[in-house]
């Protein structure tokens, strides 16, 4: 009896492993002209026919009953996540994969990887435009109703239409001419498509980002004012941490404990080993730990949201 | 390019930690009663939806700063829960996206929380918005709007960088109650300094549970702190083996050799 059950497990094992091979091998064998290059007149084919194949979906996809669009989501979920999962955890090269010997990644699903990415890219590409028409809708809105603050929204469309425009142009044109005319009447200068663009990015983004950026250096302290006023145990005991970590980190608090011997038991009680010790120590320990948890709960979320076993929100019924 | 897979311990640890959570959320569904601890913070969004409606002024929501990942999907579900609530209580709801696509699934969700709490006229497409793909441009985006429209209530459930800072403060400025939950463990801190209630870590991905106390997300809480302790157990080993002179000193080796590859 033994033997038999033995040889039945065997038997499953060998035969659902030959059964995944030769479904792995048809698969890749049948999707391998979809990731292989095209050009010229095929490549022109390919670009409409994806274009009438999407549209044709999407029409397809909005006429279905909600029941039926939530389990193609379901489905759709499913075969993305299992394609990822495939190609990460199968091994880049395996005698498993031997009709693939003579690629550098015998891994069916490796070279597949980058056109799979595209197509997420293609589609996010979509909601694009769908987001840029949110945008001008609402301060379109803005300026129609002159609403308080409209002209802030006349900036908008300005800075939009200048970027859209010379981004394009740098890249497609980029020695296209520009006429700046000047308005107080001492002479027009002609520049090139890309010195505008030059300009609206590295002199006005950057400063701008920059200076954002530099604000948070203020809000830091503020933020640090409410955060080190001693209201528990535990606030007293962060602010005393903070105290000596940032004594640490500057002359001021190296000088305050310089006549401490730089080796031996007392060593340990100059400022910068304490604040070592407490960021590399016992900070350390805490965020690893807090690491622990969200890797584990990163793993249970994604399980949940592949297998479609999550509730709640957008996952309400149960289908 | 060379691209990244697992090698047998990565796979194997996956594995095991994702059979577990399985387990775990199939014995949830037999009917097994569980426990989940109180967590304040999410305790807090009914109290916070309340508050701002009572004041008369919005709530704003804010996923984070990066596209459709599990992160973000998480503070999608949260941003759902809340805009029921909104909906219930006649209140407007402000999410900003920072990502297009991001911000066709908000619209679609907040618009559905109302359709459900029966109000789908109370739905403003407007207060759903694309504000830009870059990070302080959408920064000065959300702070502009917290202060514009007066928000009551802010929530920032996603993953943060360096905006953290900028968006809690501008919320404290206008006196607004602030409920923060997020992965990344180094704008924790600046969360905490600055919102009334900060989810740290792993309570993050326990929202959705919390929320509805569904049987299979309440086991699949059960699975994650199995999951832990069992990688906790291995710290404790590769740490007592990694000690010199111990003669299972290769055990600790091998461990670290096979989870850093490349190092």
């Amino acid at each position: 009896m033994r033997a038999r059950r033995w040889a039945i497990i065997i038997g499953i094992h060998v035969g659902g492993g030959l059964a995944a091979a030769a479904l792995l091998w048809w698969l890749t064998h049948l999707l391998s002209p979809v990731f292989r290059p095209v050009h010229g007149g095929a490549l022109y084919g390919a670009i409409a026919g994806s274009v009438v194949l999407w549209a044709g979906l999407m029409f397809a996809l909005h006429r279905l009953p909600a029941a039926v669009k939530k389990r193609v989501v379901i489905i759709a979920t499913f075969t993305a996540g299992l394609f990822y999962i495939l190609e990460f955890y199968l091994p880049a090269r395996s005698v498993l994969f031997f009709w693939r010997a003579k690629y550098h990644y015998t891994n069916p699903f490796s070279p597949m990887i980058f056109t799979v990415g595209d197509a997420y890219s293609v589609i996010s590409g979509f909601t694009f435009f769908l987001a840029a028409f949110s945008l001008s809708l609402v301060h379109g809105k803005n300026i129609a109703a002159r609403r308080q603050g409209y002209y802030n929204s006349i900036a908008f469309f300005i800075a939009f239409i200048a970027m859209a425009v010379f981004g394009l142009l740098q890249a497609y044109a980029p020695a296209a001419k520009v006429v700046v005319r000047d308005f107080l009447g001492m002479r027009n200068f002609t520049v090139t498509a890309r010195q505008v663009h030059e300009y609206l990015f590295n002199d006005m983004y950057v400063p701008l980002n920059a200076t954002l950026f530099s604000v948070l250096a203020f809000y830091m302290a503020t933020a640090a004012f409410r955060a080190f006023r001693i209201r528990s145990a535990e606030a007293a005991f962060m602010m005393i941490a903070a105290f000596i970590c940032m004594l640490g980190q500057v002359p001021l608090g190296m000088w305050l404990t310089h006549w401490l011997p730089l080796s031996g038991p007392l060593s340990n009680l100059r400022m910068e080993a304490m604040a070592n010790w407490t960021l590399g120590i016992v900070s350390m320990a805490g965020l690893r730990a807090v690491g622990f948890g969200i890797l584990v709960g990163s793993v249970a979320m994604s399980l949940r949201i592949w297998l479609n076993l999550e509730r709640g929100a957008f996952f309400e019924q149960e289908l | 390019m060379s691209l990244e897979h697992a090698n047998g311990l990565h796979a194997a640890l996956t594995g095991v930690i994702g059979a577990i959570i399985l387990y775990a959320i199939l014995s949830a569904r037999g009917g097994k009663a569980l426990f989940i601890r109180r967590i304040p913070g999410l305790s807090a969004i009914d109290e916070a939806v309340g508050r701002a409606t009572e004041m008369g002024r919005p709530l704003l929501f804010s996923t984070g700063l990066v596209g459709v990942d599990i992160d973000t999907l998480q503070g999608l579900a949260i941003a759902q829960y809340v805009a029921r609530l909104a909906a219930r209580y006649d209140n407007r709801l402000i999410v900003p996206a920072v990502d297009p696509v991001v911000f066709a699934i908000a619209e679609q969700l907040v618009r559905e929380a109302y359709a459900a709490e029966g109000k789908p006229d109370a739905f403003r497409s407007d207060d759903i918005r694309f504000l830009s793909g870059e990070q302080f441009a959408y920064a000065a985006g959300v702070m502009g709007l917290i202060n514009r429209e007066r928000v009551a209530s802010t929530f920032f459930f996603g993953y943060f960088y360096a905006e953290s800072l900028l968006l809690a403060e501008s919320g404290q400025e206008v006196g607004a109650i602030q409920i923060a939950g997020t992965p990344a463990t180094t704008q924790i801190p600046f969360f905490l300094a600055a919102c009334d209630y900060t989810i740290i870590g792993d309570e993050f991905y326990a929202a959705s549970a919390y929320l509805t106390r569904e049987p299979t997300l309440l086991g699949s809480l059960v699975g994650q702190d199995i999951g832990k302790a069992l990688l906790m157990l291995m710290a404790v080993v590769g740490t007592i083996t990694a000690a010199k002179g111990m003669p299972l000193h290769a055990i600790s080796e091998w461990l670290a050799r096979m989870l850093n590859p490349g190092g």
